[in-house]
């Protein structure tokens, strides 16, 4: 909304400047976003009048003017403008004047003749868009004056971005009312008052509504015998600050009223309304009509429609349409106002795409009660600058009586709510300022809610009207009383370690959209039944791109990992913890996703090399010591690794991570194919894993400290030699098993495969740590332990001492 | 024979002298003193000796042999010496040259400003709870007192799945939820992060973003409380010296409602780049709960008031890293991720 400083001076005195009431106005939350100066950048352009005016010698559309600006000898200037002739009262600008942009005026010769000006269309001089011809002025103007300042245009604009419970001053009167309760002003109520005819509205026009809960009241009036022609210059230049463009005098009326009080007015051509009747009543599907813009509308049948006899002739609180338009012709005028209700105007407003500054206030809601306050004020302006003469009375069809609402609230309360010391007469004053009748009994203050407050119903509102009029700097800063125990839950306590661990071992975390696009499942080479494929969708996606919920962490993760390595940053370490979303196996659009928290893990190329030498690439090994590193660091080991098969995962190079039978997640190398549709290049590795399985089991593992070892360790080394095919993790097993109970650890210190071991076959040597808990073991204990592992390994795997 | 050792003590002496290296003193200390060694050996001859001249003599030969090992073990403390500095000398290096590379990462500067404000309000005695991102409509509107065809629908532009289902397009639900959950216990005081979601996407904003919710229910719970716990989280984020500043505005769900601004950090409330020359910074919008979402979760608002607020991590995280391009948090360029490790180079 744009507040005019000089219209609203209409209704209220002001002794302060237009920044400071916006100061005032931000502060009471009506948020002013800047304020605007019109014709700021104008300096130098008179009023003046065209004495002469001949076609220039030479140029097929110039003329040479003879231009009197109060001075003792007119100015020669040249014009190009099609309305330019002798006569015309004329904003011109002189040599030295300044245009918007920093445009300066000079003096210039054109085909041999000096012109000493400019002659300005409106758009020359900033204030509208209108740039078809020269601006015509207003005959009784002073020559030689400021053109801006004569022509009343130099004002300031408030742009108020209004917050949606404050609607109503998205109307003139409103606002100055806002401004009133601020600077402690009067407001001057606008004139309601005129002259009817003996001519009976009843008698002329029928009007019946058959929803009235789409249209709760409707009010007629009926001017006849205006004639159409400009508004005059005032109004013009309010409508051009609020935004609006002048069209004629019942236009301009119309849109005048609406601007002053809030409520949207519709004129009808009376003499077009086939009948002489109106029924507001919903469209039925497939009817159509042609709006005032020209089109041919089709509705649905949620519409709500104003008709005549001969069917719909406006889209109700939305557009008119063409068949009862006001022309110049038109004499008599059916002026409208009524409250239709928000949501039906929104969803109509959006479904023909057309936002109107009627329809945003009708879905915001107008003040039912006082529709006919704004008939009764478009008459009266009709009456006094359209020539017009109001026929008597209205025809007002409403669903009921509007009763005002009542709200209570006492200074206790006040108080209680806000933590301040606000005594009852503060709080009165402060109701009082805002001009609401208040009834009062004893403590208590019952106010009587204006109409055009419709945000005001309980007691609560009453005292945010305190809070912000009082000013919220007022309201003392303290902290609650009562002490209370903060923290996280145990889930995220450990989600936190996770990414404390995550990070300390050289991995940066990401955050990544929920959504992706349903394409990924093919760049991973899902198969066509793949749970993954089956993702929840978003109804009304943005794009294609980010139009699924996402069941997996990896596609992100990938994508950013692709962006990257696209740039040439070539060492990814990258980690997200974040929720996927399994779909509920019933109506999943309507059943709320299973959200599970994971972690998602991805490596690509390889760390910096430097002088002393390069680093190797990330392979499944370094992958897999980071993610043994950090269940580490979660107290849980024992993890096992067993082959598995995922589509995007390399089949021999993936393993599925569970811990004592519970699946956590997969790890492993991302399938070629993958990696080729992400546009990495090498070896990506990949894991995924799902927190609330890991978690199960780093929640009860405390570390409780042992004693440390007190006897020394015997070792010894093993090397043997067997079937490749048998799992590392298998002869590990079984060395520890054979080895018994002073068998404390194992390390595997090298695999070897190449001659001379035969192919299929390879070396696995590993270190053996023996130690009792109580005494120093024999070399008789050792060796039988050591015998049994040789023995378990040869008879369980063939496998044999190098 | 006190020739003989006269001579040989003489011998010792200059040979330690003139032994140069470590090796050639060992060689020396067997020559001498080992089992084949003279001193040894003379020491031997003792039995030949008579009775009369043997202690005198086993003296004498006791007197060279201390002196021999003290010398030997003196010249070797010394050659031992000067061998270690010549190999410290041959050892020297570039103290300049780079260190060996080491894997480092960094916590994502969402969730860690996001860590930053839950520990913030767990020092304040908040609970750091979380409710789901697919939310139904009754939580994430009706219940935050937003009915169906309510203007305030206008500003969150949502992502539907069906008419009952969106992805929640802030936090406060979550008010509703754990209200539900308390069943009219006091006090209710939490704190909820986590990722909501509108239909927008430009320079400004991102269809998925975060917010932190905060929450308190007790029986005389203020604005003052609010803004008294609003001026000590900004404080504690962006300096002791921080004011806050409450202006009017409006939610559904609170009624008083208040944007909430701070002192700009920049310029102190000068006025500058930063803060628009307005000396504040806009950061978060509060307010009391509105008495009909205390209801419709089972509290009675006779009896209890409560204030809520919620800020966007996003936005706190800018300001408070100079971040200028929102979209740099969501592109997880790792020359952006590794810039909050290590400080400004």
């Amino acid at each position: 909304m744009n507040i005019s400083y000089n219209w609203l001076k209409d209704y209220i005195d002001l002794d302060i400047s237009a920044a400071q009431l916006a100061e005032k106005m931000t502060n009471a939350g009506l948020e002013i976003d800047e304020v605007v100066e019109i014709g700021a950048e104008v300096e130098g352009v008179v009023v003046g009048r065209v004495r002469e005016c001949r076609a220039l010698e030479g140029s097929d559309h110039l003329h040479i003017c003879q231009v009197d600006v109060g001075g003792e000898q007119p100015l020669s200037i040249i014009c190009g403008a099609p309305n330019v002739r002798a006569g015309l009262t004329v904003a011109c600008a002189t040599v030295g004047a300044k245009l918007p942009g920093g445009f300066i005026i000079t003096s210039k010769k054109t085909f041999g003749v000096v012109s000493d000006g400019m002659l300005c269309s409106e758009k020359e001089l900033g204030i509208s868009d209108e740039h078809s011809g020269i601006w015509e002025l207003p005959e009784e103007l002073e020559l030689g004056a400021d053109a801006l300042t004569a022509a009343g245009i130099r004002d300031q604009v408030l742009l108020v971005d209004l917050t949606p419970n404050r609607a109503d001053c998205l109307g003139m009167l409103n606002f100055a009312r806002e401004t009133a309760a601020l600077t402690g002003g009067q407001v001057r109520e606008p004139q309601l008052d005129y002259a009817e005819s003996d001519e009976q509205i009843g008698r002329l026009i029928e009007i019946r509504v058959e929803d009235t809960d789409l249209c709760p009241r409707y009010c007629a009036r009926l001017v006849r015998g205006v004639k159409i022609g400009p508004s005059p210059l005032w109004m013009q230049n309010y409508l051009r600050a609020a935004g609006m463009r002048p069209i004629n005098n019942v236009v301009d009326i119309s849109n005048f009223v609406m601007l002053e009080m809030d409520q949207p007015l519709h004129t009808f051509d009376y003499q077009r309304i086939a009948e002489r009747r109106i029924v507001v009543r919903q469209a039925t599907e497939g009817e159509t009509m042609q709006t005032l813009d020209g089109k041919e509308r089709v509705f649905d049948g949620t519409e709500l429609l104003i008709c005549d006899g001969s069917g719909p002739v406006c889209v109700a609180g939305v557009m008119g349409g063409f068949a009862t338009e006001v022309t110049a012709a038109t004499t008599d005028i059916l002026i409208e106002a009524a409250c239709f209700k928000p949501a039906s105007i929104r969803r109509t407003s959006r479904s023909l795409g057309i936002p109107s500054e009627a329809s945003q206030r009708f879905e915001k809601g107008v003040a039912a009660a006082d529709c006919d306050k704004a008939a009764r004020r478009a008459a009266q302006l009709m009456v006094e600058y359209c020539g017009g003469t109001a026929v008597q009375g209205v025809c007002d069809v409403s669903a009921g009586e509007f009763i005002p609402r009542k709200a209570s609230i006492s200074a206790g309360r006040v108080n209680r709510l806000l933590g301040t010391a606000y005594t009852a007469d503060e709080v009165k004053e402060v109701l009082q300022r805002l001009n609401f009748p208040i009834e009062q009994q004893g403590e208590l203050l019952t106010v009587t809610v204006p109409a055009y407050r419709q945000d005001i119903s309980i007691e609560e509102d009453l005292i945010e009207e305190v809070a912000r009029l009082k000013g919220f700097d007022n309201i003392p800063q303290t902290l609650p009383a009562g002490a209370s125990q903060g923290g996280r839950s145990q889930l995220q306590l450990l989600t936190a370690r996770l990414i404390e661990l995550c990070v300390a071992h050289g991995l940066y975390e990401t955050v990544n959209y929920s959504f992706i696009s349903p394409r990924e499942a093919d760049k991973l080479q899902l198969d066509a039944g793949h749970p993954w494929r089956d993702n929840l969708l978003i109804a009304n996606p943005l794009s294609e791109d980010i139009s699924v919920m996402r069941q997996s962490l990896l596609p992100g993760l990938l994508n950013t990992a692709a962006r990257n390595w696209s740039r040439r940053n070539l060492d990814l370490r990258l980690f997200e913890v974040g929720s996927v979303f399994q779909p509920a196996a019933q109506q999943p659009e309507q059943n709320q996703p299973e959200e599970v928290r994971m972690l998602g893990i991805v490596l690509a190329g390889s760390a910096e090399g430097g002088w002393l030498g390069a680093a190797a690439e990330y392979d499944y090994f370094y992958l897999k010591g980071v993610v043994e590193s950090i269940f580490a660091g979660m107290n849980i080991c024992n993890l096992c690794f067993q082959r598995v098969t995922e589509p995007y995962l390399h089949p021999g190079r993936s393993a599925e991570l569970s811990l004592d039978g519970i699946s956590l997640g997969v790890i492993g190398e991302l399938h070629p194919q993958a990696a080729a549709a992400y546009e990495l290049e090498g070896r990506v590795l990949v894991a995924e894993l799902a927190l609330p399985a890991v978690f199960i089991n780093a929640a009860a593992n405390l570390p409780l400290q042992h004693d440390l070892p007190r006897y020394p360790a015997s070792t010894r080394d093993i090397a043997v030699i067997g079937d490749s095919d048998i799992a590392a993790e298998a002869i590990e097993a079984a060395i520890y098993e054979a080895g018994g109970e002073i068998l404390r650890s194992v390390k595997l210190f090298d695999v070897y495969q190449g001659l001379p071991i035969p192919p299929d076959q390879r070396s696995l040597a590993y270190a053996l740590s023996f130690r009792h808990a109580e005494r120093t073991l024999t070399d008789k204990e050792v060796d039988e332990a050591f015998n049994a592992i040789v023995a378990a390994l040869r008879d369980r795997y063939g496998y044999k001492l190098r | 024979m006190k020739e003989q050792l006269e001579a040989l003590e003489k011998r010792v002496r200059r040979a330690v002298e003139e032994a140069d290296a470590v090796e050639k003193l060992a060689e020396l200390k067997i020559g001498f003193l080992g089992k084949k060694g003279e001193i040894t050996q003379l020491s031997r001859l003792m039995g030949s000796l008579s009775a009369e001249e043997r202690p005198a003599m086993g003296q004498m030969v006791n007197q060279v042999k201390q002196q021999a090992e003290a010398l030997i073990e003196e010249k070797m403390a010394y050659l031992q010496q000067q061998a270690q500095q010549l190999r410290l000398r041959a050892e020297r290096i570039d103290i300049t040259l780079p260190g060996r590379p080491v894997n480092t990462g960094a916590r994502h500067i969402i969730t860690s400003v996001q860590q930053q404000i839950e520990d913030i309000f767990i020092g304040l005695g908040y609970q750091v709870v979380e409710g789901p991102q697919v939310e139904t409509d009754y939580y994430n509107f009706e219940a935050m007192n937003i009915p169906r065809d309510h203007p305030a629908r206008d500003m969150q532009d949502s992502f539907y799945f069906s008419p009952q289902m969106l992805l929640r397009t802030h936090t406060s639900p979550v008010q509703a939820r754990i209200m539900e959950k308390m069943q009219g216990k006091l006090p209710v005081k939490i704190i909820s992060p986590g990722a909501v979601y509108r239909r927008d996407e430009d320079a400004t904003h991102t269809p998925m973003f975060h917010q932190v919710e905060a929450l308190l229910v007790d029986e005389r719970v203020t604005f003052a409380d609010l803004s008294g716990t609003l001026l000590a989280f900004a404080r504690q984020m962006f300096g002791e010296e921080r004011q806050i500043r409450m202006r009017p505005s409006y939610f559904p769900f609170t009624e008083p409602s208040a944007e909430v601004d701070i002192s700009c950090f920049a310029c102190g409330g000068e006025g500058c780049r930063l803060c628009k020359g307005s000396g504040w910074i806009e950061i978060l919008g509060s307010g009391m709960v509105h008495p009909r979402v205390l209801e419709m979760s089972g509290y009675d608002p006779k009896h209890c008031s409560g204030f809520a607020f919620g800020m966007g991590i996003e936005r706190i995280a800018m300001l408070k890293y100079g971040i200028n391009d929102l979209r740099l948090l969501f592109d997880n360029d790792v020359r952006f991720l590794s810039s909050f490790w290590g400080g400004q180079k």
